[in-house]
């Protein structure tokens, strides 16, 4: 089936080779709103406050891509989508842009007729201890009881983990989330597993969230990153370079409270960003100004991060991997030029 | 209480230095911008002889001493200083170092680059430099080290410059941008730093990038 959509859509920009862009960014400039998918419902990703409106990481990359359009954040409409109807829901054309908390893996691309478009978080296995505890990483764990939720990947994560290290290991697994917090809070184990983004989420639930630690080791490969449809490839560049926009204007030092000064820079690096040196949107359907319309709207990456989901936020994430390469981590966009 | 966007204004701001008196570790807590969004500067006047509570040396959880993912080609031992963060990070090797929450002097904008740790002392005297007398004529010419000392527990005097990393009797300042002092811990933190690098580590000092 896959292949057969996949078939008709490449005959379809054939059929139209004159107006090649009569594909997705032509429905949804049609429809005046980009309709993107998230979560139902994750702190810092992508939740619905009680007047209806949605914000977090996830959610900004909707934005910045609305706004690269339309220059206006808020022509989005938002579908919330359950793990399960996600895929399903991107091949059936029902939203544009799938922006979920999802995990760029093979099968996913290969096997479903998807195209991840970015990492914008790195994601992965990580370990909580007790701040008291003054461990500095995970090699000094040999010999710790460690909760996690049985039936989940990050039980043989672990096990290996411990294995390959030397270190000896009793793992004590639970059956639900609530049970692992639980078990973690009661001492009965000293070291609580699962992905670092959900150990932040976790330790909120704790009584005094900064007496426990996320130690810096990621130990498994957890890319999460927006997902379009295979067959167009100009909204595969769009949703790309929305994302690089963000990363970029971080590294250039352009953020919501430097865009005036941006604007006049001399640097050719934040000439070509702003649009007063080339018109590199153009060539995507966009305008000049697409990427100053990004950084407006909704920040640079690291302006996105920290409201989200870092320091300014609940769930207080560092940076960590997610910093710029440049800065101690693996953010990395290609240039604009 | 003034703040200033970094960068063109920068300059300004050093020229103009304009000091607002501050009601002691009260108002300035709240107003401490979170880390990551280091792009403020603001003018806090010294206050030697004020010795903060224990519970101002707390700090926000955002900027306590913690290791972290951190890739570098610097070896381990070597510091590193990102300004713009407010974070200090002591290389630990295997992509990991010790972050420490900092806050920097206006003096620190100005300057990137390479630098050698060249004397540690513990609680060290105070002399403030002409140009801060000049701002608050109503410092001390000179301050023996102890509690209530502006340089707090300890300080790393960076190469020959005027430059250092010390303690603080200001905790509240961690996380800011302020008009005078070099890049400042607080006290345990100071002291955790001083027992862990010997004199000669390599201090590398970034910037946020100008436009």
């Amino acid at each position: 089936m896959n292949r057969i959509a996949t078939a008709l859509a490449a005959a379809g920009v054939l059929l139209t080779a004159g107006a090649a862009q009569a594909s997705t960014l032509a429905d949804v400039k049609a429809r005046g709103m980009l309709k993107c998918g998230v979560s139902q419902g994750l702190a810092g990703f992508s939740a619905k406050d009680d007047k209806g409106q949605w914000s977090g990481f996830d959610v900004d990359l909707c934005k910045a891509v609305a706004a690269a359009i339309f220059d206006d954040a808020s022509k989005v409409e938002y579908v919330p989508l359950s793990a399960e109807a996600r895929f399903p829901a991107l091949q059936k054309s029902e939203v544009d842009l799938l922006s979920r908390n999802s995990t760029w893996t093979m099968q996913r691309e290969a096997d479903l007729g998807l195209m991840f478009a970015a990492v914008s978080y790195y994601d992965g296995q990580g370990f909580m201890v007790p701040a008291a505890k003054n461990v500095m990483g995970a090699l000094e764990l040999g010999g710790s009881k460690v909760c996690t939720q049985s039936g989940t990947t990050s039980v043989q994560n672990a096990e290996d983990y411990f294995r390959q290290n030397k270190m000896e290991l009793e793992l004590i697994q639970l059956p639900s989330v609530d049970e692992v917090v639980k078990a973690y809070a009661d001492g009965k184990c000293d070291v609580l597993t699962t992905d670092v983004s959900q150990l932040y989420a976790l330790r909120l639930k704790l009584g005094t969230p900064a007496d426990h630690v996320v130690l810096p080791d990621v130990i498994s490969k957890e890319p999460l990153g927006p997902v379009v449809r295979q067959g167009d490839d100009n909204w595969l560049n769009i949703v790309k370079w929305s994302y690089y926009a963000l990363v970029n204007a971080e590294e250039l030092g352009i953020s919501t409270q430097t865009l005036d000064q941006a604007a006049t820079s001399e640097k050719p690096d934040v000439k070509r960003f702003v649009g007063s040196d080339g018109a590199y949107g153009e060539k995507l359907g966009l305008t000049k100004d697409w990427a100053t319309r990004i950084v407006k709207s909704v920040g640079n990456y690291g302006e996105v991060f920290e409201r989200n989901i870092g320091a300014q936020s609940k769930l207080g994430i560092p940076r960590g991997i997610n910093q710029l390469w440049s800065a101690g981590g693996i953010q990395y966009a290609p240039p604009i030029r | 209480m003034r703040l200033r966007l970094m960068g063109a204004g920068l300059m300004a701001a050093a020229a103009v230095a304009v000091a607002l008196v501050l009601p002691l570790g009260t108002a300035n807590a709240q107003m401490r911008p979170t880390a990551g969004m280091g792009n403020q500067i603001v003018d806090v006047p010294e206050k030697p002889g004020y010795v903060p509570s224990p519970g101002e040396e707390q700090l926000d959880p955002a900027f306590r001493r913690q290791p972290v993912y951190f890739r570098t080609n610097e070896p381990p031992g070597t510091i590193i200083v990102h300004t713009n963060e407010r974070f200090l990070y002591l290389v630990l090797g295997d992509n990991r170092a010790l972050r420490y929450g900092i806050g920097v002097g206006r003096d620190g904008f100005q300057w990137a680059g390479l630098q050698k740790v060249s004397r540690k002392a513990e609680w060290p005297d105070w002399t403030p430099p002409p140009e801060m007398i000049q701002r608050q004529p109503y410092l001390p010419r000179f301050m023996a080290g102890g509690p209530g000392n502006p340089m707090g527990a300890a300080a790393l005097y960076l190469g020959s410059t005027v430059y250092r990393i010390h303690g603080t009797n200001m905790p509240n300042t961690i996380g800011m941008a302020i008009s005078s002092g070099c890049f400042r811990l607080v006290n345990s933190d100071v002291q955790d730093l001083y027992n862990r690098v010997p004199v000669g580590t390599k201090v590398v000092i970034r910037q946020a990038p100008e436009l």
